[in-house]
C-alpha cells in the first residue's frame, strides 16, 4: 500500500469516528419519570447545601421557599462564563425579582480562593456557591455553562447551555 | 535559498515559506477559537507547497499557555488563583502539488488539554479539527528578486486558495464528550477564502495575508452528552489579517538563518441560534509572532522555532483566552 492509500485509510477512519460530520436534529431527549430524583428536567431536583463565598450555608431547598425558582449557573471564570454572567446580570436578572440567581463556582477549591475570582472577575454582586468537592457539579451532570432552572416546586425546569439566554428567560417567564 | 516560516496564534496558525529559487508558505488556517481548557479546541494549519516543489511532509508540536482572558468588554481578566492551565498539540500536514499552479493540502492535530485548578485537575486528549486546502499560484515563475531593476521586480507572488476545515474533533455537541475539558475541536464546517501576498527582495521578505471564513450552519441536538431540545446554531464569521517582515542570512554552507516578526488580528462575528444574533458570542485576538527557522543548503529540510505572544493587556483582545504559543516545526519538502 503506497503512502497515499495510508493517509487516505487514515483520513476516513478519523471522519468516521466523528457525529460532528454529520449533525441530527433529531430530538432524541429520553422520556422521563417525574417521581424520582435526578438532574433532568421534569424530574425532583436532588437538594443540596454549599457554602458562599462569604462563609454563610446555603441550601437549596431553603433558598426556594417564597421564590419562584432558582437558577444554577455553573462558571469556570473562562470568558464565555463571563459573557454568559454578564448577559445574564444585565439582560436576565432585572427582569425576575422572585427567582434566587447562584453561580456555581467547582473550580476554586476554597471558599477564600472563590471570592478572589469572583472580585477579579467583577462579580461582587452576584450569590456565588462553592462547590469544592464538584458535589453538586455531579448532582446535576453539570460542566462549564450549565444553567438549571429549579421552579418553587423543586421540579428540574430547564438543565443546559446558557446560549444566548433565549432558553432561560422563557424558562423563567413560564414559571407560576 | 532562504527559507522563512511563522506561525501565528492558538486560533490560526501561519506559516510561509521563501526559497530564493522557490517559494512556499503555509498559511491560514483556522481553527479552533476556544481552545483549550474552558472551551477547547485545537488547531491545524494549512500548508503551502513551495513553487516547483511537488510534496511537503510537515509537523509540529505547540505548546500553548494560557495566561487569562479577555472579557466581553475587552477587560482582561487573570485566570482564578491557583490554575495552570495548557494545551498541547501535534500536527501533521501533507502538501502535493496537483498541477504546475495547483496545489492541495491536509493538516490533522492532535490535541491534550492540561487543565489544573485549585479544586479541580483534568488530562484529556484527541484528535482535532482537521483542515483541507486548495491552492492556485497566480504566478509561473520565482518572484524573488535580489535587486529592483525594473517595476516588474516588485511584483509579489499571490496565492489564492481555499480552506474546509472539518470537525473532527470533541466538540461540546458530539457524543462521546462529558464536560468542557474533553473538547477538542468546535463542531462546525468552516470554509475560508485566503489571499496571500509575498514579496522576498534579499534578504527582506514581506508578507500580507487575508482570510475570511464563513461557517456553516449546523443543528445541534445534545451538548456534552446530554440530549437537548434541538436547535440551529452558526458560528460567526471569520476575518484574518497578517503581516510579517524576516530577514535572513546566508551562513557558511549556503543553509539560511531567517527571522521574522509578525502582527496578526483575528476576529469572529456575533454567531446565531435558531436564526436570532447571539449576543454572548464573537471574538478578536491581536498576536505578535517571532520565528526563527533554520534551512539545509539544499532546502529540503526546516526547522523552526516560533513564540507567538499576545500582550496581558486592555484591549488586545475580545471574549478569547490570553495565551503564548511556542512551536517547534520540522518541514521536508521533495522536488
Amino acid at each position: 500500500m503506497s503512502f497515499r492509500s495510508y493517509l487516505l485509510v487514515l483520513f476516513m477512519l478519523a471522519l468516521t469516528g466523528c457525529d460532528d460530520l454529520d449533525p441530527s436534529s433529531e430530538d432524541k431527549r429520553p422520556p422521563v419519570d417525574e417521581t424520582t430524583i435526578g438532574a433532568s428536567v421534569g424530574q425532583i431536583a436532588p437538594d443540596y447545601s454549599l457554602f458562599d463565598t462569604l462563609g454563610n450555608p446555603v441550601t437549596m431547598s431553603a433558598e426556594l421557599t417564597g421564590a419562584s425558582g432558582i437558577v444554577m449557573y455553573y462558571t469556570m471564570w473562562c470568558p464565555i462564563c463571563d459573557s454568559h454572567m454578564s448577559h445574564m446580570r444585565s439582560q436576565i436578572i432585572p427582569d425576575f425579582p422572585n427567582v434566587k440567581f447562584f453561580i456555581i463556582d467547582y473550580v476554586s477549591g476554597t471558599v477564600e480562593l472563590s471570592r478572589e475570582a469572583q472580585l477579579s472577575n467583577g462579580y461582587a454582586d452576584l450569590t456565588v456557591l462553592v462547590d469544592n468537592t464538584q458535589e453538586v457539579l455531579t448532582l446535576y451532570q453539570a460542566t462549564m455553562g450549565t444553567t438549571v432552572v429549579i421552579d418553587g416546586a423543586g421540579t428540574v425546569r430547564m438543565n443546559e447551555d446558557y446560549k444566548d439566554g433565549t432558553k432561560l428567560a422563557g424558562t423563567l417567564a413560564s414559571l407560576p | 535559498m532562504l527559507l522563512n516560516v511563522a506561525y501565528f496564534s492558538s486560533s490560526s496558525c501561519f506559516k510561509q515559506v521563501t526559497c530564493g529559487l522557490v517559494i512556499g508558505a503555509a498559511l491560514f488556517l483556522s481553527p479552533p477559537l476556544y481552545a483549550a481548557s474552558c472551551c477547547g479546541g485545537g488547531s491545524a494549519s494549512s500548508l503551502v507547497l513551495p513553487k516547483f516543489f511537488t510534496q511537503m511532509f510537515a509537523g509540529s508540536f505547540n505548546f500553548e499557555q494560557y495566561d487569562g482572558f479577555w472579557n466581553t468588554d475587552g477587560i482582561y481578566t487573570e485566570d482564578p488563583p491557583g490554575s495552570d492551565l495548557n494545551q498541547y498539540r501535534l500536527n501533521l500536514g501533507y502538501g502535493h502539488r496537483l498541477a504546475p499552479n495547483w496545489q492541495a493540502s491536509v493538516v490533522a492535530p492532535y490535541v491534550w488539554n492540561n487543565n489544573t485548578y485549585s479544586g479541580l485537575e483534568s488530562n484529556t486528549s484527541g484528535l482535532g479539527d482537521m483542515s483541507l486546502s486548495l491552492w492556485y499560484e497566480t504566478f509561473d515563475q520565482i518572484m524573488c528578486v535580489y535587486d529592483v531593476r525594473e517595476l516588474e521586480d516588485l511584483m509579489p507572488a499571490v496565492y489564492l486558495g481555499t480552506s474546509l476545515t472539518l470537525p473532527t474533533g470533541k466538540s461540546p455537541y458530539g457524543s462521546g464528550v462529558s464536560n468542557s475539558f474533553d473538547i477538542t475541536g468546535r463542531g462546525f464546517y468552516r470554509l475560508d477564502a485566503n489571499l496571500l501576498l509575498d514579496k522576498t527582495i534579499w534578504p527582506w521578505t514581506m508578507i500580507a495575508e487575508f482570510a475570511y471564513g464563513v461557517h456553516l450552519e449546523r443543528p445541534v441536538n445534545q451538548e456534552y452528552g446530554r440530549y437537548v431540545e434541538p436547535y440551529d446554531k452558526q458560528l460567526g464569521n471569520r476575518r484574518f489579517g497578517l503581516i510579517s517582515l524576516g530577514y535572513t542570512a546566508f551562513l557558511e554552507e549556503l543553509d539560511t538563518l531567517t527571522f521574522t516578526l509578525a502582527y496578526s488580528d483575528l476576529k469572529e462575528d456575533l454567531g446565531t441560534i435558531n436564526g436570532a444574533t447571539d449576543p454572548t458570542s464573537g471574538m478578536r485576538k491581536k498576536s505578535f509572532t517571532f520565528t526563527t527557522a533554520y534551512s539545509t543548503p539544499a532546502k529540503d529540510w526546516v526547522v523552526k522555532g516560533s513564540v507567538n505572544h499576545s500582550p496581558a493587556k486592555n484591549d488586545w483582545g475580545r471574549n478569547f483566552p490570553v495565551t503564548n504559543i511556542f512551536a517547534i516545526e520540522l518541514i521536508h519538502v521533495i522536488p
